[in-house]
């Protein structure tokens, strides 16, 4: 096993690099008082990104009478949010669109999941029980499974294997079965390149420790239980990564954290799509 | 041949021997299958939620993302495509409506969704016949409209029918 680890290390050390510019709006969108001029000044300094941005604010979804052809009204128009998508999209989308064998998923099945719940712990944000800035749980709900695009390498054949022993009962489930079989799990090896990647802290919380909240520090548990729900919802929707989709626990205690009822789960999932659905045809349609 | 492939919230029926309808990974969400055996018809609904009192809007843009606005709107979809409004023999097939593991009940939309699904069909008065719901998996569902088997597949687990 020692020997499988060390080739995960060395394949975490030769992941695609994130550029700087997209590092840097990570940085900034995870910062509590930035403003909207900082995400302009890091997109203006990215020819590529800044063509891609006006793209898809210019698409058909977005419907404009008359075409957006300044890059300050086309992030004010876009938000935030989208924008993230874009440049985590044309920075880690080698890593993040691949297909993932090694779980039976296609490609672009882990980018809709990110995707879907980076939207969806955003909306769980809102209903955080402590303080919390929701387009960083945005921000972290889309970086939330980094490491399955490394793991996936090591996963031969193992899908039927953890399934059935997680059915069996043999296995507590996913994470246990990919730490059993290679030393590690995908949060591990996603620690280890969020911290190469040089994202903030809180994505390192919300990366490591989404499948067992209660374990984060005490500062992230906010942020960290808002993914840990959107990763759920994600799942739910069908909008899974393959063989491991809903192989993982609700966290007994995620209702001290996030207050959602019956109907505000249900008002949340459809928010939750319609802002999915928008923003993969906005991609797609550029 | 034309196959009908249902996104969340579509519904569709087809009497075309060569045809299949097909839906991808439902995860919570249900699809009910209804097969009128007379006339070799077979619709399907791909629904997310149980009940459209939670947004009036959504539920007239889109009626078929819930059970008890979507349902409705298949059994009409099927009279009107097999051209037998007798639904009484019509059998219906139930898939979905996973959860993750140790899903609570107040989290567990699918629990939901099924009990939605089986109390709308009850009082319309089609009987469920088979199901694969519940559980911790997500299903991909195909039905060959001329042979009406409902094709169950998922990562990990292979492919059954029921």
């Amino acid at each position: 096993m020692e020997q499988t680890r060390e080739k995960i290390r060395k394949a975490i050390a030769r992941a695609p690099v994130l550029s700087v510019h997209a590092q840097r709006l990570l940085q900034i969108c995870a910062s509590r008082d930035h403003d909207v001029e900082d995400v302009i000044e890091v997109i203006r300094c990215d020819a590529t990104l800044t063509a891609r941005v006006l793209r898809v604010v210019n698409s058909s979804v977005y419907g404009l009478l008359t075409p957006i052809t300044t890059i300050e009204r086309a992030v004010t128009y876009l938000g935030e949010r989208m924008v993230t998508c874009i440049a985590l999209g044309e920075s880690a989308g080698r890593l993040m669109k691949k297909p993932l064998p090694g779980y039976e998923a296609k490609g672009g099945d882990l980018w809709k999941h990110d995707l879907y719940a980076g939207f969806a712990a955003r909306q769980a944000a809102l209903h955080a029980r402590g303080e919390l800035d929701a387009d960083l749980a945005f921000t972290a709900g889309l970086l939330h499974d980094i490491g399955k695009g490394i793991i996936n390498d090591f996963l031969v054949d193992s899908a039927e294997r953890f399934v059935s022993g997680i059915a069996s009962g043999e296995l507590p489930d996913y994470l246990d079965a990919e730490r059993q079989l290679l030393g590690y799990d995908h949060c591990e090896v996603g620690l280890e390149l969020a911290r190469q990647w040089r994202l903030p802290t809180p994505i390192h919380w919300a990366v490591a420790w989404h499948h067992t909240p209660a374990r984060a520090p005490e500062e992230g548990r906010p942020l960290v239980y808002a993914v840990h729900v959107g990763d759920v919802l994600a799942m739910m929707a069908g909008y899974g990564t393959g063989s491991d989709s809903l192989q993982y626990g609700l966290a007994k205690d995620w209702k001290d954290h996030i207050a959602l009822d019956d109907g505000e789960l249900d008002r949340l999932v459809l928010e939750v799509n319609e802002e999915f659905n928008q923003a993969v045809e906005a991609m797609n349609d550029e | 041949m034309s196959d009908l492939i249902l996104g969340i919230g579509d519904f569709g029926a087809s009497r075309d021997p060569a045809a299949s309808i097909k839906t991808y990974a439902l995860g919570s969400c249900i699809a009910v299958v209804l097969l009128d055996p007379s006339t070799r018809t077979v619709g399907m609904i791909h629904f997310a939620l149980p009940d459209s009192s939670v947004n009036g809007r959504k539920a007239q843009d889109k009626p078929g993302y819930f059970a008890d606005s979507g349902i409705p709107l298949l059994i009409r979809e099927m009279s009107r495509v097999s051209g037998n409004g007798n639904s009484s023999r019509w059998v219906a097939k139930l898939v979905g409506g996973a959860a993750v593991m140790k899903c609570e009940d107040n989290f567990n939309i699918g629990k939901r969704n099924i009990m939605a699904a089986k109390k709308i069909l009850w009082e319309k008065g089609i009987k469920p016949v088979a199901e694969d719901v519940g559980g911790n998996y997500s299903r991909t569902v195909t039905v060959p409209v001329g042979t009406g088997e409902v094709i169950i597949s998922c990562p990990g687990r292979g492919q059954w029918k029921i």
